[in-house]
């Protein structure tokens, strides 16, 4: 599964730490997501999504082999 | 998100403490009176013998199993996968490394001694796994530029 979460950062100008803190997570899994070393489970997914504000399959989508 | 059951974060400390207490009264065992006769061996609960294997070695299991089942300062998810993951981990190596050394004892006294090694070893490498795993995470990050 890929993800745009870094770009998705980028548009709304906020760093890892802060994404980790309004969604209650730790640095570091915000950066082995977008690093695409660990898939979140789907709470996680949804929380993401409505910090960005847009559906989930803006931000994560599978891949070939998925 | 809470999965399961874990110590609070604060028992992290206690489970050093005890560690490191159980040290010196096994250094100083004699000058702390200690006393390991038949007698003391024959007096159960509160006998000397009982007492002294009590602030030693389940002194030391319990300082292990705080530290290794507590709480991280931001526990998630993800946290809980490596801790799981550390954990079968640690389960087929300490069974690998005790069926190894099983069949390759044929004197049944080191046998006792290996088995009597398997009430911390697995714990033990639990505890390396984990912490091993938890700071390769916090260096990738650091790494990593925002």
């Amino acid at each position: 599964m890929k993800n745009n979460i870094r770009v998705e950062r980028a548009i709304k100008n906020i760093t890892q730490a802060e994404l980790a803190e309004l969604i209650s997570v730790s640095r570091q899994t915000i950066n082995t997501i977008e690093s695409n070393r660990y898939v979140p489970s789907t709470i996680l997914a949804l929380k993401i999504a409505r910090v960005f504000g847009k559906p989930v399959e803006e931000i994560f989508q599978l891949e070939e082999g998925d | 998100m809470k999965t399961r059951f874990l110590f609070p974060y604060w028992c992290k400390y206690l489970g050093i403490v005890c560690f490191v207490v159980h040290i010196p009264i096994v250094l100083f065992q004699k000058q702390l009176g200690f006393d390991f006769s038949e007698a003391s061996k024959a007096a159960g609960f509160w006998g000397s013998y009982h007492l002294f294997y009590m602030v030693t070695t389940l002194l030391m299991l319990t300082g292990l199993v705080l530290f290794a089942f507590s709480k991280e300062k931001i526990e998630d998810e993800q946290i809980a996968q490596l801790r799981m993951d550390s954990l079968q981990w640690a389960v087929y190596l300490s069974y690998i490394l005790l069926i190894i050394s099983l069949a390759l004892t044929t004197n049944k006294r080191d046998a006792k001694d290996i088995m009597h090694l398997n009430v911390w070893v697995p714990l033990v490498i639990f505890i390396v796994l984990f912490r091993w795993k938890m700071f390769r995470n916090s260096r990738y990050t650091k790494e990593d530029a925002i």
